[in-house]
């Protein structure tokens, strides 16, 4: 793994309230090309407002979004993919009634003339859509297949594999794991492997699973009530470091004393 | 570890089936089964009961006047169909689009009849206060295209409006086109009642008669347009000076199919009258054969044997045949109202007629002059609509917003642009039928288009549109369209049958199929 001195994307100091709830209370972090940078906390802690800043869903109240050395505004989600922030919630915004394809190039379609009515490249889009998923471990047989057909985990690789096709030099995977069965989150964690290896690209990563943090990050920041409450590479964090940080800061030993 | 587990992937758990089952499994097969048994159903029941014949187009379902009408309603509703089963696709549905027809159609109508104005009402104080009218413009003789044109302009801004107020507010598209649908029927009838307060149109009456029959005005040489009935009855001189003027060679064409009509006529008269001569003998033989009277039977079936008429005279072709003949196949002088009013196909109808000797009926004359100008209307829109869905952007983004809006949002794509477009399109979809229906006939109505919304959501849930959105095919809609018709049809030809049976059989069918979507829709969906 090889650590460049320039951060890809970094927070500086980033606030967002909401009324009088304040969500994210000066959070900083620095996320460099080629790394798994995982983002934990407990439910509530301000991940999920924190990414969405990232990705132009909310506007921060103060505090600085640098890119690539620049400072950047975000005012729409479209001003983040532009600068090459690619987000892959939960949901992985793909419609299942459709084909591999159609979700692959949703709303980016190649295709022959301008204008909404332009008629659509198939084959050449069929190409790609294999080719892409391919890049980063899933060999898929028929790009025709509607979405629903597909298991969990290779829909999650057509959505970071999409994501990465137009552009995402920051990827932000949100929960990619917690839907999932068990051989298909390995299968998961094995394809954002592979983009980690690709080089290039950074990968923000939220969860829940400290086992799966464990085996693919390398560097975490911990959050909690807003604010980060901890942060390191994987070298510097022992596993007790990491189960106490994501619980909050909360003795885990106390728990166990407790309930003993 | 079993290895022979590990070698299985994800994917060999599709493309197991054999290509004979994936084409039984495509949602259109259920669909066009069943199209294809009302096909035989309306071909086999509609032969009258006293031939005896196997051939579909014998009788009276599938004889040319039989395809023409069928293809007519079936086009019909083939046309809202198609406006109504994309905007369900995009998530969204249209209960407007009877009251949208009625509306378009009267709107039309109206022009056509009285003109085109534009009047600002404004209030005068003289003597206190009273509203005068300031008359801004004034159209009287107003042409087909610029009265579709500014049906259009009313129509599209409705289903703009609609549109609009959908995505806006996010209230549900039924609640908002159940408004469009009271107030647009209301809007007719008012108007309609308003207009009618003229010596020559009835007192109040929701309809509009007496417009010219449009598409028939003729180009007459030296007479100027008329309409080609009028010009069929000019006095006798001016017809002979007619058929003077013309070339040899169309007064020869036209002679041979006169001739060839005139001994068709004659036949089919001769035929009728054996038919009536010996009607009243087979009657006899009847009682005959009750009474068990050899000696009669016997005589009268040597009377019936030995029938016999003198054939009919054919009429001999006069130079006033052939000057009405010549003004029958003049051409039209407002293509645009023969557009979406007139016949097509007519040359190939004709050719049936002479020389093939089908497309004839009981008299000897030509059945059906064509196929109604609407089916080649539903014909261009089902093209125009299978390349949008299925090939172009716009169709991806169709599919994507009604089958997850939120994913759609994400990745770009305007959908409230896309779902207000569509509402669009459906009002432009009920426009045109309106337009067939006013230029095919020369009258309209308040009534029109009556329940025509809920045929055209049917006609298209039975071609696999699935009512929650984002699945469902063009082809699917145009079979939904035949289901429908033919089904109208079919039951009306069963013997002993009565002809609203068609709804009962509708209703079962629209239900099985909205299961069967339903459950090709989980199935994809993942959710089986």
């Amino acid at each position: 793994m090889v650590t460049n001195l320039i951060p890809l994307i970094e927070t500086q100091d980033i606030v967002k309230k909401f009324g009088s709830f304040i969500a994210l209370n000066g959070v900083s972090l620095k996320v460099y090309p080629g790394e798994v940078h995982a983002l934990l906390g407990d439910n509530g802690a301000g991940k999920s407002t924190l990414i969405k800043a990232l990705s132009g869903v909310h506007q921060p109240t103060s505090g600085k979004i640098i890119v690539e050395g620049k400072e950047t505004k975000f005012n729409s989600p479209r001003d983040a993919s532009e600068v090459g922030i690619g987000t892959v919630y939960q949901d992985l915004a793909l419609n299942s009634l459709t084909s591999v394809t159609r979700n692959f190039f949703l709303g980016r379609e190649l295709k022959f003339g301008k204008g909404p009515f332009g008629i659509l490249k198939m084959n050449k889009m069929h190409g790609i859509a294999i080719e892409e998923m391919a890049k980063i471990g899933i060999k898929i047989e028929d790009p025709e297949q509607p979405v629903g057909t597909m298991s969990g985990g290779q829909r999650q690789t057509l959505a970071i594999a999409r994501a990465i096709y137009f552009g995402a030099k920051v990827l932000i995977l949100d929960e990619p794991t917690s839907a999932l069965g068990q051989k298909q989150q390995m299968e998961v964690l094995k394809t954002i492997k592979k983009v980690q290896q690709l080089g290039n690209i950074a990968i923000i990563l939220i969860t829940h699973n400290e086992i799966h943090a464990r085996l693919i990050a390398d560097r975490y920041t911990f959050i909690s009530l807003g604010e980060v409450i901890g942060s390191g590479t994987s070298k510097d964090l022992a596993g007790d470091d990491i189960r106490r940080l994501m619980a909050g800061g909360a003795e885990v030993g106390d728990l166990a004393k407790e309930l003993a | 570890m079993n290895s022979s587990n590990s070698l299985r992937k994800e994917s060999d758990r599709h493309k197991s089936k054999s290509s004979l089952i994936s084409i039984l499994s495509r949602p259109e097969i259920g669909p066009i089964g069943v199209m294809i048994l009302l096909f035989g159903m309306l071909g086999y029941f509609s032969i009258p009961a006293s031939e005896t014949t196997w051939n579909p187009f014998a009788g009276e379902g599938f004889n040319a006047l039989g395809i023409r009408n069928n293809l007519r309603v079936i086009s019909q509703l083939g046309i809202i169909a198609l406006g109504a089963g994309l905007l369900i696709i995009a998530g969204e549905f249209d209960l407007s689009i009877g009251s949208m027809i009625g509306f378009a159609g009267a709107c039309m109508a109206m022009i056509l009849r009285w003109g085109f104005s534009i009047i600002i009402p404004y209030v005068y104080f003289d003597d206190g206060a009273h509203i005068e009218f300031y008359t801004l413009l004034h159209i009287s003789d107003v042409s087909p295209i610029l009265a579709i044109f500014i049906t259009l302009c009313f129509t599209l801004t409705f289903g703009w409006i609609q549109g609009f107020i959908i995505v806006r507010s996010g209230l549900p598209s039924f609640i908002v086109t159940l408004g469009g649908l009271f107030f647009l029927r209301g809007l007719t009838e008012v108007s309609l009642r308003s207009f009618n307060h003229r010596p020559d149109q009835a007192k109040g009456a929701t309809t509009v008669t007496e417009i010219p029959d449009i598409k028939n005005i003729i180009n007459l040489p030296g007479y100027g347009e008329m309409e080609r009935e009028a010009a069929k009855y000019l006095p006798d001189g001016d017809l002979l000076s007619i058929v003077k003027n013309l070339p040899s060679d169309v007064i020869y064409k036209i002679t041979e199919r006169l001739e060839y009509t005139f001994q068709r006529v004659a036949e089919a008269k001769t035929n009728l009258l054996i038919a009536k001569g010996v009607k009243p003998l087979e009657k006899a033989l009847e009682n005959a054969v009750a009474s068990d009277n050899e000696y009669m039977i016997k005589t009268i079936q040597e009377k019936i044997e030995n029938f016999k008429i003198d054939p009919v005279i054919p009429k001999s072709v006069t130079e006033i045949d052939i000057a009405r003949a010549y003004i029958d196949s003049i051409g039209t002088s407002r293509p645009i109202a023969d557009f979406f009013g007139g016949n097509i196909l007519e040359p190939i109808f004709d050719w049936l007629y002479f020389p093939i000797d089908w497309n004839v009926n009981n008299f000897g004359n030509q059945f059906a002059p064509g196929l109604y100008s609407c089916v080649m209307i539903w014909v261009i829109l089902s093209l125009v609509c299978y390349i949008v869905l299925s090939k172009t952007q716009v169709g991806n983004w169709i599919y994507s917003t009604g089958g997850n809006l939120s994913a759609a949002q994400a990745n770009g794509v305007p959908t409230n642009k896309v779902k207000i477009s569509l509402f669009i399109f459906s009002a432009f979809c009920a426009t045109l039928f309106a337009t067939c229906q006013v230029f095919e006939v020369n009258t309209s109505d308040a009534a029109k288009g009556n329940l025509k919304e809920l045929e055209a959501i049917a006609a298209a849930v039975i071609g696999g549109i699935v009512m929650t959105g984002g699945f469902g095919t063009v082809l699917g809609i145009i079979v939904g369209a035949f289901i429908f018709g033919l089904a109208k049809e079919a039951f009306f030809y069963i013997p002993g049958v009565d002809g609203s049976f068609y709804r009962v059989f509708l209703g079962f069918v629209i239900i099985a199929s909205a299961l069967l979507n339903e459950n090709i829709r989980k199935r994809i969906m993942g959710n089986i």
